[in-house]
């Protein structure tokens, strides 16, 4: 098969995904869950044959590949079609760490440790956090509705189609480079990445240091109002009891 | 039958295998009697007998312990989160045992059988980028204590996992401040490399002491260590993050947080004291009649030079894992909003300025520098200096709050100035 048919195998894949997904996706009672595991598995079997016969990768072949992009795969579905929030959460860092190992097999040892201690190790700790602070384990109304309803799934689900498809077609059609031989694994994966950044993308990295730079003053200026409390009034006479102390009005 | 023994030891993979299992026995042992050892610290801080009845000096305290532990009722009680209940001990532990495999524990031997030339390390895995890797599994910790203080439904375990996140967070980064001072001057992520580093010039304590400090810190705090227990701060939170946790499943975040200690202790003694060579500058000692000794422990192939080696660096373990238990007996608990402001406004801004010099000793070429350390102590000398003169405490309680309180009248006289 040509190239050109094996990018419309993937589309099949890809829209094969997402009907899967759309399927799975909760709607309150009437969850097709079944179905959507089932389209789920030949979507996963549609893109393992893309990737041996269309793009002749032998990965597709190792065992750790396959475990682990199961793993991934179903831990990213499970992270939009659970209904509970903390485990959403949850099965997104096993994602990352799913991802993490597979850079491992990759040879990109350090990708994989900056993506377990960026992602895993804080992102996502705050996430886990944010959603323990909104949520106890056991809620006494039981699971509530928007957690266990998707909200706009048909649309979502064609975005996230798009995207795939998008990106599945770049992947095939594009030549890539073959992998450099041994000599550029055994040179330390750290050195070869710092010396990329520093010298071919060096201006994206000083822009990425802005931004984020320009994010976190944002942020401050956003979250920090002042607290006047040099100038408090004595508290018997100017203001009514239970308004001393902060005057800070939010907006 | 012999041959096969040597096959594999004389293989690295067979090796480190070996390696692997005997020390993962070896840990759990360690694991054990380190409680036995904080309740004899406890014990000699506060002038008491500590544990002195079951078996000769209380020796057999962990045996007993463990015996309890297992007899005991497991309970789960009603309306927690079943699955994360029983998963997040088992994070704790796991998380804390894996550690170990990239510590550089008895550096490079060779059998008698083998070829010459041929070198083994005796250790479980050396991976090209260790530190991260230490990094990255104990940024991985937080898990463990979050989870079980979450699915308990208990509002005292969850505000101990709050804080504990929080906390953690925040030391991490005054961690990785600190342990990249010393990758830029070894140039090295690999442990192996920075203990060769250390033996060809100096310990990393005496090239960089502040950055010492501020690992030691930082350690104290990623263990969960007074004075840094504000997740399980008995006064205030029961038991903080396991207080709903009982038996076995109790005893995992018990042992996991001694086996973090031990981790972090091999990673101090990795990185700052040299880790397997017994004294520093062992190389200008080869001469002498004893220093000659200590050289060919820091420098031979011969296996019995790696069991002495390994023999150190398990004291050298065995120090850092006294210190923090140490601390423990003998600081009071830090306030939560002392805590933050140690990380953010004092321990950051000094980890920023020893990155900033030791970047300019690498750009001037000479990354091992006598300047690192006069530098270090220089910007603490600083930032102690700018702390006295705007007047504020970094540990005090903050101005503006207490000025609040007075005014409502929650605190005594008159509002400060």
């Amino acid at each position: 098969m040509t190239s050109g048919g094996w990018v419309y195998v993937t589309y099949t894949v890809a829209a094969l995904g997402a009907l899967a997904l759309y399927l799975a996706l909760p709607r309150g009672r009437a969850s097709h869950r079944t179905a959507g595991f089932v389209f789920g598995v030949a979507s996963m079997a549609g893109l393992l044959t893309v990737l041996r016969y269309g793009l002749g990768d032998p990965a597709a072949s190792n065992l750790y590949f396959l475990i682990l992009s199961f793993l991934t795969v179903g831990g990213a579905v499970r992270v939009v079609t659970h209904p509970k929030p903390v485990y959403s959460a949850l099965y997104f860092v096993m994602v990352v760490l799913a991802t993490a190992a597979l850079a491992v097999l990759a040879g990109a040892e350090f990708l994989a440790a900056a993506l377990v201690i960026v992602y895993a190790g804080a992102i996502l700790v705050t996430y886990v956090f944010v959603i323990m602070l909104a949520q106890q384990s056991e809620s006494a109304a039981g699971a509530l509705t928007y957690d266990t309803t998707a909200r706009e799934p048909g649309w979502s689900v064609v975005a996230g189609f798009v995207l795939v498809a998008t990106l599945a077609g770049v992947i095939l059609e594009r030549p890539w480079p073959a992998a450099e031989g041994e000599a550029g694994v055994a040179a330390s994966n750290a050195l070869s990445i710092g010396r990329e950044v520093l010298t071919r993308y060096a201006v994206s990295l000083e822009l990425a240091g802005v931004l984020l730079l320009v994010a976190m003053i944002g942020a401050l200026a956003i979250a920090r109002k002042p607290v006047p409390t040099d100038e408090v009034p004595p508290p018997d006479e100017t203001a009514p009891p239970g308004e001393t102390g902060r005057r800070v009005r939010p907006f | 039958m012999t041959a096969m023994v040597q096959d594999i030891l004389g293989s690295q993979l067979g090796l480190s295998l070996c390696f692997i299992a005997v020390s993962i026995l070896v840990i759990l042992t360690a694991v054990a009697y380190c409680i036995y050892f904080e309740r004899k610290i406890a014990a000699w801080t506060q002038d008491r007998y500590g544990p002195n009845r079951v078996g000769p000096l209380g020796l057999l305290q962990p045996v007993a312990d463990g015996i309890k532990f297992i007899l005991k009722e497991d309970f789960v009680p009603g309306r927690v989160d079943r699955v994360l209940f029983h998963v997040a001990p088992m994070v704790a532990f796991i998380v804390a045992m894996i550690g170990f495999v990239v510590l550089p524990f008895g550096g490079r031997i060779r059998w008698p059988w083998m070829e010459e030339g041929t070198e083994l390390l005796l250790q479980g895995a050396s991976i090209d980028i260790g530190l991260l890797y230490l990094l990255a599994v104990g940024s991985m910790a937080v898990y463990g204590v979050v989870l079980g203080g979450w699915s308990s439904n208990n509002k005292y375990a969850f505000y101990g996992a709050m804080r504990a996140a929080a906390q953690m967070l925040s030391y991490e980064i005054p961690m990785g401040l600190a342990l990249l001072t010393v990758i830029l001057a070894t140039g090295a992520l690999r442990l192996e490399s920075i203990v060769d580093a250390q033996v060809a010039h100096a310990w990393n304590l005496l090239l960089h002491p502040v950055a010492f400090l501020m690992l030691l810190t930082t350690a104290l705090a990623e263990t969960n260590r007074a004075p840094f227990d504000l997740a399980e701060a008995e006064q205030e939170l029961v038991g903080g993050y396991h207080t709903e946790y009982t038996s076995m499943k109790f005893a995992l975040f018990y042992l996991g947080e001694y086996a973090h200690i031990i981790t972090a202790s091999g990673l101090l003694a990795t990185v700052f004291l040299g880790g397997w060579e017994p004294v520093p500058f062992t190389r200008l000692l080869a001469g002498t009649t004893w220093g000659g000794w200590l050289h060919w422990i820091a420098s031979s192939t011969s296996p019995l030079a790696g069991l002495v080696r390994l023999g150190v660096f398990g004291g050298k373990i065995a120090f850092f894992v006294f210190v923090f238990m140490w601390v423990r007996w003998s600081l009071p608990r830090f306030r939560f909003d002392q805590l933050m402001r140690l990380a953010w406004k004092g321990l950051v801004p000094v980890g920023m300025g020893m990155l900033a010099v030791q970047g300019w000793l690498l750009y001037r070429g000479t990354p091992v520098h006598w300047s690192a350390p006069v530098a270090e102590v220089l910007l603490l000398v600083i930032a102690g200096a700018v702390n006295v003169a705007s007047g504020r405490e970094i540990t005090g309680r903050q101005a503006s709050l207490l000025r609040a309180a007075s005014v409502r009248g929650e605190v005594g006289g008159t509002p400060a100035r």
